[in-house]
């Protein structure tokens, strides 16, 4: 896991630990998380560990696409089952690595065309907007990007601005307010992620421009539930967080009874308005 | 005649980066700008308050953003989870704050630790009550706390931002005019000089430590009221825009001199920095690179300044 100080991965960590106590014959589970999601040094000490006490399988939500390949590579070379869920592990240093390790996990870019789209239908083409963008360095925040991207592009939106917001309520409150007084003509803020949709959608209240600006975001948390009900939010994006892990666990139980070569396997993504 | 000085080179940065950021983007002579600066100051201006009263004395805490995010996590739950009025959340935020600062104070002053180190570990601790207390969960809490962060009566201004202001003057004349601030004045200039001279030199540090607490607390509560929700990673980092303020403000990391007053311009030039980055299109690396040349150049200046 990543930091389970984080909404979204301490959703994926109960998830697990459900299925496991449904399934408590079958397997048994260790979830560990580290204190941030950038303490790469501390995630490759876990897989390390893991790897001593002798698990059979690790499921693993890597804090960076790149960096946790090497200790990867030492934990199957340890003949541990690696199955990379949430972060999708970069494709090139795995070939570098000769490595091949199996991705469950959503398409990012793909959810946030759609969620881009249903914003794109509340707009008309020429119409400004900003992204307001995750960690920079974040695979999944630069696919997110890439997604809305796409569907502003293809509905012909202009985006006059993209910021990081850092994941964070309070960064992305400061950024979209910002943008905002920059941009006057902004008509929607598409935001990496939902905890960002709530400090943006603050900003536009702050701004006295509520019902002008749309916001779309994503993963769905339950904070965000009231403005979407309300419409400060237009829609949000569901990779269904509670499952993300499990997939990743059934995966990898299908492989150690089955004795097959795994594959990448794609969960699904939905779009959630109201 | 020396802290007129100061107080008119503060005025001429932030004069010089207010003319700089309109130069480089129309839209920075807005009400927009205005009212991001202005949303942004009350929480900094609170601890920024409490944080120049602990480093005049020598010490230092750097727990207040974990302790943001603790105390926000406590409003959030109060109010979104047991349906508690904004009263008593705030009374209860403002206590919570208080406990926490002034053990961090108790401990560090009674058992001889460096303030440094005591509050490295509460910054920990703090933001792992932070997470224990929300279950790692963001609240939505709603109108019920927006009203404190909002504009009233049609201008930028809102409730927080009044009290903030009127917290600032309290603390500066409480440093400057009355005998608990030069007592703490002296204690930083001199501890042992101090002692000799029969003034206890442990209760008003940990005063000052309590007090930067409850500040935090409300200071906190303010933060939720702006985004209408509790986030357990709120105030990441926060400590060192407060304490980077404090310095450009001019109060010495060693103790012994200091004014909140000049805190609040250190407070008013990071939030017009963080502002005019943002509306200027600035990358993050960009913003952080700067965000760090302005700081160290405020204190170089200072420091050139008293040679």
């Amino acid at each position: 896991m990543k930091s389970l100080a984080n909404e979204f991965f301490q959703t994926m960590a109960e998830g697990a630990k459900k299925h496991q106590a449904a399934h408590a014959g079958d397997y048994e589970l260790l979830v560990n998380g580290i204190k941030n999601e950038t303490d790469l040094a501390e995630q490759v000490g876990l897989v390390d560990q893991m790897v001593s006490q002798g698990v059979q399988a690790i499921v693993i939500a890597p804090a960076d696409s790149k960096a946790l390949v090497t200790v990867l590579k030492r934990a199957k070379e340890a003949g541990v089952l690696v199955i990379n869920i949430d972060n999708k592990l970069d494709a090139d240093t795995l070939k570098q690595a000769g490595l091949s390790i199996p991705f469950v996990g959503p398409d990012n870019r793909a959810g946030a065309k759609a969620v881009g789209e249903v914003l794109a239908k509340k707009l008309k083409a020429g119409d400004e907007v900003a992204i307001i963008e995750g960690v920079t360095t974040a695979f999944n925040g630069q696919k997110r990007k890439a997604g809305f991207e796409d569907a502003m592009n293809a509905a012909g939106m202009k985006i006059v601005a993209s910021q990081s917001g850092q994941w964070e309520m309070e960064k992305a409150n400061g950024v979209a307010a910002g943008i905002l007084a920059a941009n006057p003509n902004v008509k929607a803020l598409l935001c990496a992620n939902d905890n960002m949709a709530l400090g943006a959608a603050a900003a536009v209240q702050g701004a006295g421009k509520a019902g002008q600006v749309q916001i779309i975001g994503f993963d769905n948390i339950a904070a965000l539930k009231p403005l979407l009900a309300d419409g400060r939010v237009l829609a949000t994006c569901d990779q269904h967080g509670d499952k993300l892990a499990v997939f990743g666990i059934e995966a990898a139980l299908k492989v150690l009874k089955d004795k097959t070569t795994p594959a990448d396997q794609q969960t699904p993504v939905d779009v959630v308005v109201k | 005649m020396r802290r007129w000085t100061d107080f008119f080179i503060l005025i001429a940065v932030l004069a010089a980066m207010i003319v700089l950021f309109g130069l480089m983007r129309d839209s920075f002579f807005s009400m927009g700008t205005l009212g991001t600066v202005a949303n942004r100051i009350p929480a900094l201006a609170l601890v920024a308050t409490g944080m120049t009263l602990v480093m005049v004395t020598g010490g230092i805490d750097l727990s207040v953003g974990s302790l943001l995010g603790f105390c926000g996590a406590v409003t959030g739950v109060l109010m979104a989870d047991l349906h508690w009025g904004l009263a008593l959340a705030v009374l209860a935020s403002v206590a919570v704050g208080a406990l926490i600062g002034s053990t961090t104070g108790a401990v560090s002053v009674k058992l001889r630790l460096p303030s440094f180190i005591v509050s490295l570990g509460m910054l920990e601790i703090a933001r792992g009550l932070a997470f224990l207390t929300t279950n790692s969960q963001t609240k939505y809490i709603g109108a019920d706390i927006e009203a404190l962060g909002a504009p009233f009566g049609g201008l930028v201004i809102s409730p927080a931002f009044v009290i903030s202001l009127l917290v600032v003057a309290a603390g500066q004349v409480m440093l400057s005019q009355m005998a608990i601030g030069r007592h703490l004045i002296a204690i930083g200039a001199n501890r042992e000089a101090a002692l000799v001279s029969g003034l206890s030199v442990d209760r008003p540090r940990i005063f000052a430590h309590a007090l930067l607490g409850a500040l935090t607390g409300l200071a906190a509560v303010f933060n939720c009221s702006r985004l209408g929700s509790a986030d357990p990673n709120a105030g990441t980092g926060f400590e060192l825009g407060a304490i980077a303020a404090v310095v450009v403000g001019g109060t010495s990391l060693m103790g012994g001199r200091g004014s909140v007053v000049k805190s609040f311009m250190g407070v008013l030039i990071i939030a017009t920095l963080e502002a005019g980055l943002i509306q200027v299109g600035a990358t993050e690396p960009v913003k952080r690179v700067v965000t760090g040349l302005v700081i160290v150049a405020a204190v170089l200046a200072d420091t050139w300044r008293r040679k």
